[in-house]
C-alpha cells in the first residue's frame, strides 16, 4: 500500500478539481461516494479485518445521522461538534449492541447484529414525539460557508481524507494486526495470550464511531434524514460496496463505493431497473472476480511484476 | 537450582458425557524439567494440555501455576502468566505471512496490541528476526503461512508459543507430520531451549525414539489414568506401560 503512495495523492489532486469541471449533479454524487466509502471502509474493519459480517451496521450510521441532525435542528449546535457527538452517540450504541454480539461469530453475529439494527430502526420509527418517525427530520441545513455543493464537498472530502487516514493508521498498527489474527485463527490468538472478545468488541466500537460520521454528514448534505436511515437496506450498501470492491485491500470499500454511487446515479437517470442492474454487477464480481475490483487489479500487478523480489503487500 | 515446583496439578477431573477424559490426575513439574506424556490415541494427553491451558473447564481438582491457583482461568491469562502451547495439527494465522505470525506473539508478550497507531512493521523487529532465525524459518519469513509446508508450519507453530515468552511450554507432538531430519532439527532445538534458558517443557510424542531420546522423565496416560511415572528406564521396564502401549511398538 505504501508504495502507491503517489498514486493516492495523484487521486487527492484529482479528487480537488473535480468540482471545477463537474456540474452540480456530480458534485452531489461525488459527495455520496465520500460519505458512503467511509461507512463502508468502517463495515470493513469488521468484516475483511475481524473476520464478521455486520448485517446491522446502518444502526450506527443512522444513530449518527440523527443525533447531528437532531442537535442542529433543535439546538442550533456547530456542525464540527455535532459530528463528534455522533461519533461518540454512535459509539456508545456499538458499545452496548456489541457487548452482546461479540459472544457469537459466524451466521449468529450477522444475525443478531441485523436484529439490533432492526431495533434502533424500530426505536427511531416508533418514538414519534422524539424523532418525528416516518416524517423525519426536514431542514437539517449546513452553516453559511458550506452551503454551496462545492463548498460541502471539499468539507466533506477534508474529513473522509481525515476518517481514512486514521482508519488506515489503525489497520497497520498492532491492533490492526491483532484482528487480522482473530479474523485467521481466533482460538490460536487467545493461546497468545489475547483477550479476544475484548478486541472485538474495541474494533466494534472504533467502526461503529466511523459509521455515525459517515451518518453525521449525511443530514446536511441531503437536508433531510428518514428512519430508513437505520434499516436493514442500508446495513446492505456496504456489504454490496465491499464486495464489489474488494474486502481484501484498505481502499476496497472505497473503491467499491465509487464503482456502485456513480452506477446508481448513473443507470437510475434512465431506468427504473437499479436493483436488477446492480443485482447483475454483483453476480458478475462474485463469479469472476472473487476478490472484488481492488483483488482483481492487485493480482493483475503481480502478474506485471512477477520479478518483484517481495509478495505483494500484506493481504488483510 | 533447588527443586523449585512451578506446575502442579491435583486431582484433574473432567468428562465429555458419560467418557472420562482424565481421571483424578495428579502431576508435578520442577523448574527446567523436560518431559514427556505418552500414551494411546484417546489416552487423554491433549485434554490434559486443554485443561492446564484453560481450553476446557476443569469438572474438579486445582492447577496450580508458579504457585498461583488457575484452575478455569481463561486461556489469555494463562497465556499472560507463562505458560504457551504448540497445537497438535499446525494452528497458525494463514492469511499473514511467517514473519507476521511471530510477529503477533511478540506484540502480544510484549503488551503493544492496544496500540493504535504506530505501524506494526515498525516494532519488534529484532525480536522476530531472532525467532525465525532460531526456528529455521529465516528463508520462509516473507511467504503466506498457509501455503508452508507442513514441517514448516510445526515449526513456525513452535516459533508462536515461543513468541509468549513462557515459562513453561506445553507441545502437543512438535514433531507430526516432519521429515525424520526435521524431527531431529526440531528437538535439537526444544533441548537447547531446555537447557540454555531454562525453558520448562512438556511434551506428547508418538515417536518412542523421540520420547526416550528427549525427555527425562515420562508419565504413561491410559484411559484419562496415569499408569505409570519414572525415568525412560523405569517406564520401559514397567509391565503394565508395556501392556498397553509400549508393547504396540513391538
Amino acid at each position: 500500500m505504501r508504495r502507491y503512495g503517489w498514486f493516492l495523492g495523484l487521486i487527492f489532486i484529482l479528487a480537488l478539481i473535480l468540482p471545477q469541471v463537474l456540474g452540480e449533479f456530480w458534485v452531489h454524487v461525488a459527495v455520496e461516494i465520500l460519505i458512503l466509502g467511509i461507512f463502508a471502509v468502517s463495515f470493513n474493519m469488521i468484516f475483511g479485518y475481524m473476520g464478521q459480517l455486520s448485517f446491522g451496521h446502518a444502526a450506527y450510521y443512522g444513530v449518527g445521522a440523527y443525533i447531528t441532525g437532531m442537535l442542529m435542528v433543535k439546538a442550533s449546535v456547530p456542525l464540527p461538534i455535532c459530528l463528534a457527538l455522533s461519533m461518540i452517540g454512535a459509539g456508545i450504541c456499538a458499545l452496548i449492541i456489541g457487548y452482546f454480539c461479540v459472544r457469537l461469530t459466524g451466521i449468529y453475529f450477522a444475525i443478531l447484529t441485523m436484529a439490533f439494527g432492526q431495533l434502533i430502526y424500530y426505536i427511531i420509527f416508533k418514538w414519534y414525539s422524539f424523532t418525528r418517525g416516518d416524517d423525519g427530520l426536514q431542514g437539517i441545513i449546513a452553516p453559511p460557508l458550506l452551503f454551496s455543493a462545492n463548498a460541502y464537498y471539499y468539507f466533506t472530502l477534508l474529513i473522509a481524507a481525515a476518517a481514512l487516514i486514521v482508519m488506515w493508521f489503525i489497520s497497520e498498527s498492532p491492533f490492526g494486526y491483532t484482528m487480522r489474527a482473530i479474523r485467521d485463527n481466533a482460538d490460536r490468538t487467545r493461546f497468545i495470550g489475547i483477550n479476544v472478545r475484548k478486541y472485538m468488541l474495541i474494533n466494534f466500537v472504533v467502526a461503529g464511531m466511523f459509521a455515525g460520521l459517515a451518518g453525521a454528514l449525511w443530514g446536511p448534505f441531503n437536508r433531510s434524514i428518514a428512519p430508513d436511515l437505520c434499516n436493514w437496506h442500508q446495513s446492505g450498501t456496504p456489504v454490496f460496496m465491499t464486495v464489489i470492491g474488494g474486502p481484501f485491500g484498505f481502499l476496497g470499500p472505497m473503491i467499491g463505493s465509487v464503482i456502485y454511487t456513480f452506477l446508481m446515479a448513473f443507470v437510475t437517470g434512465f431506468t427504473e431497473y437499479w436493483p436488477l442492474t446492480i443485482g447483475l454487477v454483483i453476480i458478475f464480481v462474485v463469479l469472476f472476480l472473487p476478490g472484488g475490483v481492488l483483488g482483481f487489479f492487485e493480482s493483475r500487478m503481480k502478474g506485471f511484476r512477477s520479478n518483484a523480489s517481495k509478495p505483494e503487500e500484506t493481504i488483510p | 537450582m533447588a527443586e523449585e515446583v512451578i506446575l502442579k496439578v491435583e486431582k484433574l477431573n473432567k468428562a465429555f458425557g458419560g467418557l472420562k477424559a482424565t481421571n483424578n490426575i495428579s502431576y508435578k513439574m520442577t523448574t527446567g524439567e523436560i518431559s514427556a506424556i505418552i500414551g494411546p490415541n484417546g489416552a487423554g494427553k491433549s485434554t490434559f494440555f486443554n485443561l492446564l491451558t484453560g481450553y476446557h473447564s476443569v469438572d474438579s481438582g486445582n492447577i496450580f501455576f508458579k504457585g498461583i491457583n488457575i484452575t478455569n482461568w481463561p486461556p489469555y491469562r494463562i497465556t499472560r502468566l507463562g505458560i504457551a502451547r504448540a497445537f497438535q495439527v499446525s494452528n497458525i494465522y494463514p492469511r499473514l505471512t511467517t514473519y507476521e505470525n511471530v510477529r503477533q506473539a511478540i506484540l502480544s508478550q510484549q503488551k503493544k496490541t492496544l496500540d493504535f497507531f504506530t505501524p506494526a512493521h515498525r516494532l519488534a523487529k529484532k525480536e522476530t528476526q531472532e525467532l525465525l532465525e532460531i526456528t529455521g524459518l529465516s528463508q520462509q519469513s516473507d511467504i503466506t503461512a498457509g501455503n508452508l509446508s507442513q514441517g514448516d508450519k510445526k515449526r513456525l507453530e513452535l516459533a508462536i508459543a515461543l513468541g509468549s515468552k513462557p515459562d513453561l511450554v506445553f507441545l502437543d507432538e512438535p514433531t507430526a507430520g516432519m521429515s525424520g531430519e526435521e524431527t531431529h532439527e526440531t528437538m535439537e532445538l526444544v533441548k537447547r531451549l531446555n537447557e540454555e534458558i531454562g525453558l520448562t517443557i512438556l511434551f506428547t510424542e508418538h515417536d518412542m525414539s523421540v520420547v526416550f531420546g528427549y525427555a527425562r522423565r515420562l508419565t504413561v496416560l491410559h484411559q484419562g489414568t496415569v499408569i505409570a511415572e519414572g525415568t525412560p528406564e523405569e517406564v520401559r521396564t514397567n509391565e503394565e506401560a508395556q501392556r498397553v502401549y509400549l508393547g504396540e511398538e513391538t
